[in-house]
């Protein structure tokens, strides 16, 4: 009976056990799968023309010869799609043509300056240019179709005037004539609803193709159009598609509808001029973009862009190792130092004891704590008040210290007291039997601790925020004192993606990339670290 | 005694390499202004070496104090206190107003509602308001949500639409603006508060006392909920320096531009 009820202990222990261990991996490819996944797209992905463009420009890669064969070919594709947009535009944005009537009546004026024609005449002539002037505006102004003509008409009459031959006036009137043309076809009563809707097409194009040729812009992130395929396909839809909230019932939620903007009954451009552009945009979008398969492994080596719009986190790498390195260089002599001293020498008195209680409490208080303990003492103090590396390091390497310490204690601990009995027969100090025996047996399990100890440092934002992190800043500096420059780092900088700005929303792939190199800097230094434990404990078992 | 020589020689030129370097600029500060302080920098990478750090509004405020940064980034102006800190250290605040932002109260773009007064508003937030029925909307809780209570953007609301009273027990607090939005594109029957640039198609920002957020209505101060965005630095830098290219920036056409493209308000109108 008794064998009976333990066996069943035995079973329900199995089976516990066994359920803990599927939870734990469910959990984590939950979680690691998507993260990495998504992660993959910011350097797996079919890369457009404007992203070839966006690495020439920013970073000097790709040939200039092929990349220019590209962009004409594109942007030729392209000019169709603005020639459709243009000419629509011009008919409901006059603010535009107006601009350009007033202009012209300008440099009329100062052609008449030039040539030095006696006042009278010059009064006159002004008079007359004045007048057209007014008919083309009130032309532009106007949504009402008699009205507008009555205007042109008014404008054309001066067509046989040939007077006005080589001047300015004559491009007035044939802007009249143009716009004659763009008149018969738009439907001047929808003009204000079209230009609200024109003016979203327009942003979308934009977002797609970039600033047109010839226009700068300051910021790299307004200087290129989608650099990704699936970026191309979001604005596009966008673009074609058009989304609103319509109440179905009073009282109730609205839901949303989605018509295409050249559907030939709802579409808000059905039967204009500008209807047969989404079509052409749809079926030339391969054209006008060119996407290709790229494997963006320069996305780990390559500085970005600030607020990480373009580029990659190579700064933020190298910064997270110096960070890292430079406080296992400060822990680890310490923390096993320290570990020796407790084990080896120091006696069991109610100091010890009292100062292992700290050691364990340590371990547990909150890194913002040593975040702002490193403000205040490290930048205040030891790096005269500046954020730096070197404060950021000793900030992590403080916080890092008392796990090293007691997994270090431990390991010491471990080993067996004949290793250390042996020693001292035949001769050995106290210290050469610690550096020389006891350490080494004790070190696979000392570098359980570090390993446990850097992937934190690498991970832990808290404590670098004030010590030594920046959003942007220079990359270290090899030649000059790189350990007093603040620096950029993995994990502060998914902070920042993720709190600062409204840009990391348009850019998920790179948020999601920072985490995903984050977590494979990690693995690769625990990787690393195993390594060279278990050569250690194979050394150490001799064979 | 020689090889001394040439080791003291050479780390003096050493040095004076490093010290004579690029000119630095060390800018920290509010996270709402940290986009443009990015951008700036991006402008001004030719020029000078730039440092960007996002701590927060206060903390830019200690370190500029400190000496720790040459221009600190603020959503909100100086407290009295840290004026008085700043000015017992011998170090005279002086602002540049380098945007405008509005807070706009978003909700889902599937929320009838359009337009709420600042007393509805304000109602909602201190609990009174429970329902969206109660304000012509749908029959439906009204999920309240609010940056948390350090800032910037809270403190504007806190002291323009809720005029310093505080808010209920039930509303749920969130620590960036992205966040807000990423609830109230998710909650149907969200509402919560940003900064103008985080308004899209995704939610839709309501009107408040019937005036719609957008450029015009925020640089002219019709639209109530409205606020400056700051450059601080210790007194006016000197002329020509980095720090005065860097605080005068936003007033040329380029800075407008920038400012523009960050969706903030700009303060000049080319």
């Amino acid at each position: 009976m008794r064998i009976q009820i333990r066996q069943t202990w035995n079973h329900l222990f199995t089976v516990f056990s066994s359920m803990s261990v599927v939870l734990m991996v469910a959990a984590l490819l939950l979680f690691l799968v998507p993260m990495l996944g998504k992660g993959m797209s910011a350097v797996f992905f079919r890369g457009t023309v404007e992203f070839r463009k966006m690495q020439h420009d920013l970073y000097g890669l790709g040939s200039e010869s092929t990349l220019q064969k590209e962009i004409a070919a594109t942007q030729a594709a392209r000019d169709d799609i603005y020639a459709i947009f243009d000419r629509f535009s011009r008919g409901i944005d006059t603010d535009l043509l107006a601009g350009e009537a007033k202009r012209l009546y300008r440099d009329h004026g100062d052609e008449l300056r030039y040539q030095n024609v006696p006042k009278d005449e010059y009064t006159a002539l002004r008079k007359q240019a004045k007048g057209i002037r007014n008919h083309l505006m009130d032309a532009f102004e106007s949504v009402d179709k008699a009205e507008i003509f009555e205007h042109l008409d008014a404008v054309e009459a001066f067509k046989s005037d040939a007077s006005l031959k080589g001047t300015s006036v004559e491009k007035l009137i044939a802007m009249a004539a143009d716009y004659r043309n763009i008149a018969e076809t738009v439907d001047f009563s929808k003009r204000a609803d079209y230009a609200e809707e024109l003016d979203a097409v327009e942003e979308e194009l934009f977002r797609l193709f970039g600033p047109r040729p010839g226009v700068e812009r300051a910021l790299a992130m307004e200087s290129y159009g989608a650099t990704r395929w699936d970026v191309v396909q979001k604005h596009l839809h966008q673009l074609v598609w058009q989304e609103s909230w319509v109440l179905s019932e009073d009282g109730q939620q609205m839901v949303q509808k989605q018509v295409r903007r050249d559907d030939p009954k709802e579409g808000s451009f059905a039967g204009t001029q500008l209807a047969p552009m989404f079509a052409l945009v749809e079926e030339t979008v391969s054209e006008t973009l060119r996407p290709r398969r790229t494997f963006y492994w320069r996305y780990f080596v390559q500085d970005s862009t600030p607020g990480h719009y373009f580029g990659g986190v190579g700064p933020e790498i190298l910064g997270t190792l110096l960070l890292t390195v430079l406080a296992m260089c400060f822990a680890v002599p310490l923390g096993v130092i320290s570990a020796a001293y407790l084990v080896e020498y120091a006696g069991e008195n109610w100091v010890i004891k009292i100062i292992r209680v700290c050691i364990n409490t340590l371990a547990g208080v909150p890194s913002i704590v040593y975040g702002l303990f490193g403000l205040a003492f490290f930048v205040e103090y030891v790096t005269a008040k500046q954020k730096c590396i070197t404060s950021a390091s000793m900030t992590l390497a403080l916080l890092v210290l008392p796990v090293i310490i007691r997994a270090s204690e431990e390991a010491i601990r471990a080993v067996p007291r004949t290793y250390r009995e042996a020693a001292m027969g035949l001769g050995a100090g106290k210290f050469r039997t610690f550096a020389t025996v006891t350490l080494p047996a004790a070190g696979p399990g000392i570098l359980t601790g570090i390993i446990l100890s850097l992937s934190r440092a690498a991970g832990e934002t808290a404590p670098i925020l004030f010590a030594g992190a920046v959003a942007l800043g220079p990359i270290p500096d090899f030649a000059g004192k790189w350990w007093f420059q603040p620096t950029r780092a993995l994990s502060y900088g998914c902070h920042d993606i993720t709190v600062g700005d409204k840009l990391a929303m348009m850019v998920p792939h790179n948020q999601y990339g920072m985490v995903m190199t984050l977590i494979l800097l990690v693995l690769c230094l625990n990787i690393v670290a195993i390594v060279i434990r278990s050569r250690m404990s194979k050394k150490l078992r001799g064979y | 005694m020689k090889y001394l020589k040439t080791m003291v020689f050479v780390s003096a030129v050493l040095l004076a390499a490093t010290g004579a370097m690029a000119e630095k600029l060390v800018i920290d500060g509010s996270t709402t202004v940290g986009p443009i302080g990015d951008a700036f920098a991006e402008a001004f990478k030719d020029k000078c070496d730039v440092t960007v750090s996002k701590t927060g509004s206060g903390d830019g405020a200690k370190s500029l104090v400190a000496g720790s940064c040459d221009i600190a980034m603020m959503s909100r102006f100086m407290k009295d206190k840290e004026f008085k800190t700043a000015v017992d250290k011998g170090i005279m605040p002086v602002a540049h107003v380098v945007a405008m932002d509005g807070v706009c109260s978003i909700v889902h773009p599937s929320n009838p509602v359009k337009s709420l007064t600042t007393a509805q508003i304000k109602d909602i937030y201190k609990g009174k308001i429970t329902n969206w029925k109660q304000v012509g909307g749908a029959d439906m809780p009204i999920v309240v949500i609010s940056r948390d209570t350090s800032s910037g953007t809270y403190e504007t609301f806190h002291g323009l639409v809720m005029k310093k009273e505080k808010m209920a027990s039930h509303v749920e607090y969130v620590s960036s603006n992205p966040q807000s939005h990423a609830r109230v594109k998710s909650t149907k029957g969200a509402i919560a508060y940003v900064g103008l640039g985080f308004v899209d198609r995704e939610v839709r920002a309501l009107k408040v006392d019937g005036v719609a957020p957008s450029r015009s209505t925020i640089a002219k101060g019709i639209y109530p909920v409205s606020r400056p965005l700051y450059l601080f630095t210790a007194g006016y830098p000197k002329l020509g320096s980095p720090a005065h290219l860097f605080c005068t920036f936003h007033l040329s056409e380029e800075g407008q531009e920038i400012v523009e493209a960050k969706g903030f308000v700009p303060v000049t109108d080319y």
